[in-house]
């Protein structure tokens, strides 16, 4: 690993575009990370109605990418996830856009919450694979290592030292109280055992306290659900996405009237299949990251952590 | 920047209505044509598929198409009056130009299909995708072995291509059976009824050899499915079209997904082997 002033580094990516800090407060509730590649309002088409000569339908500009400095890890865990989605058969070209656009210089979590779970998903706070760029912040300097090239690219032209033996040391042991203080559920085997529970009452019981606010799938990371919209002004308009939540009665509901998923029972089942049971049968991933943002946003005190304690301990007919 | 624009999926094409009658009293019937010429010619899609149809500062809704590929250069609707957009659609006159893009989802398996006994069932609005399947059949006629058309509405006024039916049952190549709840008109010409009370008439097909389609709404599934698994066809072999809120149509915005499946990837076309296995399904 190399090591350099932050001062210096931030001065660095100042000059080279649009410098987001999000390492200065934590990011919370809403995931700036999210919102930068999947914002909650993004317009998809311009409208220009010429009277009855027709419409002239344009797609916006991109507004050009932003460097993110000090992304978590299970943010940007949280994004190669949506990648999935987003950029699997009919690739989405707006989201494609700024995903090669944004780069992501993630920063090691030095003082995880008493929320976070990202142990449970096989990578930590201190996991340098995601993002472009990896950080560590030793207190002094920043130790810093590329991980794609579109990062060694956002770093050329500055001089890097070689980290030495005592910064690595310092954070080892950074690591070692971060991954410390973090609560590890065990869900080996959880994506097969829900497959065999649809149709069981505990979901009866998870949803009974939720009041479907859906405040859950606006914090998460990587909820990405959205609803399509027109808006119409005099003589233009616009159609634009907005996020939507799967917790909302009428997310499902169908012109005729016939809802598949009419009460909150059905659609608590489905946001946790959809994390821990869908999401692994179609990507051999889990939907979750882990970072606790759906458990602090809860008005009802829902942990999800205690959802999967719950779903384990629930005996299923073979 | 330039090259998304041209191939962004979102990006309604110009279609221009060039026809336009009343089905029933909520049901209009619309004929669109792509502005562009060649492309009217080229445009493929495959029965069972769905389009959304926007109207700039309206919104966006999915429809089946009810046209079959083999009758190029057109694309038809059916469109029932229920919302929003259906109701902007149903102010426009011919000659107005509506945003259309698809086709979306993965329409009837033809590959597997061909070669088969056919038996189509229909209830209701389900008329809207299967016409499109049973035209394909006729057109490609020496594909298939026997075809039943079974359908039912409730009255003879709701009855989707009523003209149309009549005109299928002169033909020797497939047997058309029409049957209503209750006629209201004391004219009916054919059977009265439920759609299931057709099947006794369903003679000489070769269960393992037969494929069955079915759309209409939610109830008949149950009773239909029933019947067709009684004739013994094999569950892989039973095919229905089930919608759900589509809303993106390239698997993205999450509406539709039932499962790990998304239906305007994956479906809307499924096969009762698959209901059985996604209890949400129906």
């Amino acid at each position: 690993m190399k090591k350099i002033e932050k001062e210096k580094l931030l001065r660095h990516l100042e000059e080279k575009g649009n410098l987001v800090r999000l390492d200065r407060a934590r990011q919370d509730p809403l995931s700036v990370t999210k919102s930068s590649h999947l914002p909650q309002e993004e317009l998809l088409l311009l409208f220009r109605i010429n009277g009855d000569k027709g419409v002239e339908i344009r797609v916006p500009e991109g507004r050009g990418g932003k460097i993110l400095f000090g992304v978590s890890p299970c943010e940007a865990r949280a994004v190669d996830l949506l990648d999935l989605t987003f950029l699997r058969d009919r690739i989405d070209p707006y989201y494609k856009r700024k995903r090669e656009d944004n780069v992501l210089f993630v920063l090691a979590c030095n003082k995880p919450r008493s929320t976070c779970f990202c142990t449970s998903f096989g990578y930590g706070p201190f996991s340098g694979k995601f993002g472009d760029v990896f950080m560590v912040d030793i207190g002094d300097n920043l130790l810093i290592d590329p991980v794609t090239e579109k990062g060694s690219k956002a770093l050329e032209g500055l001089e890097l030292e070689e980290a030495t033996p005592s910064d690595l040391e310092k954070m080892e042991s950074l690591k070692r109280s971060a991954e410390g203080a973090i609560t590890t559920v065990n869900i080996e085997g959880i994506s097969e055992k829900l497959k065999k529970m649809f149709l069981d009452e505990i979901w009866a019981d998870l949803a009974f306290k939720c009041v479907n606010c859906g405040a859950c799938t606006y914090v998460c990371p990587t909820c990405y659900c959205f609803d399509i919209q027109d808006v119409e002004r005099t003589n233009w308009g616009y159609r634009e996405r907005v996020w939507d939540s799967c917790m909302f009665p009428i997310y499902s509901l169908e012109t005729s009237g016939h809802n598949p998923r009419p009460t909150g029972v059905e659609r608590m089942r489905n946001r946790i299949m959809h994390k821990f049971s869908y999401y692994p049968e179609l990507y051999g991933e889990y939907g979750c990251v882990g970072c606790g943002r759906c458990i602090r946003a809860c008005p009802v005190n829902f942990d999800i952590r205690e959802a999967l304690e719950t779903l384990k301990e629930v005996e299923v007919a073979a | 920047m330039r090259e998304n624009a041209e191939r962004n999926p979102l990006m309604p094409e110009p279609m221009r209505i060039v026809r336009k009658y009343d089905l029933t009293e909520s049901v209009r019937f619309f004929q669109v044509r792509p502005l562009d010429t060649q492309r009217a010619l080229t445009l493929n899609y495959k029965p069972g598929q769905f389009m959304m149809i926007s109207l700039a500062g309206v919104g966006e809704a999915p429809f089946s198409i009810s046209s079959s590929p083999s009758r190029p250069g057109l694309l038809e609707f059916c469109i029932r009056r229920t919302g929003k957009v259906t109701d902007a659609i149903f102010g426009l006159k011919e000659n107005a130009i509506i945003g259309v893009r698809g086709p979306y989802g993965n329409g009837f398996p033809f590959e597997k299909m061909e070669g088969h006994d056919i038996i189509i069932v229909v209830g209701g609005l389900g008329a809207a995708p299967l016409r499109s399947l049973v035209l394909y059949a006729l057109d490609n006629r020496d594909s298939f072995g026997k075809v039943y058309y079974l359908h039912g509405a409730r009255k003879p006024s709701e009855m989707l291509f009523r003209e149309e039916s009549f005109e299928l049952m002169q033909r020797d190549d497939l047997i058309c059976l029409l049957t209503v709840d209750e006629d209201d008109t004391g004219t009916w010409p054919c059977y009265k009824g439920v759609v299931t009370d057709l099947f006794k008439y369903i003679e000489d097909i070769d269960p393992e050899n037969t494929y069955a389609a079915v759309c209409g709404p939610p109830v008949m599934y149950r009773f239909v499915i029933d019947e067709l698994v009684k004739l013994g066809i094999p569950k892989h072999q039973i095919l229905m079209t089930l919608e759900r809120r589509m809303h993106c149509g390239i698997g993205k915005c999450g509406h539709c997904i039932i499962g790990s499946v998304y239906t305007c990837l994956d479906g809307p076309v499924f096969n009762y082997w698959d209901v059985l296995h996604m209890k949400d399904l129906i």
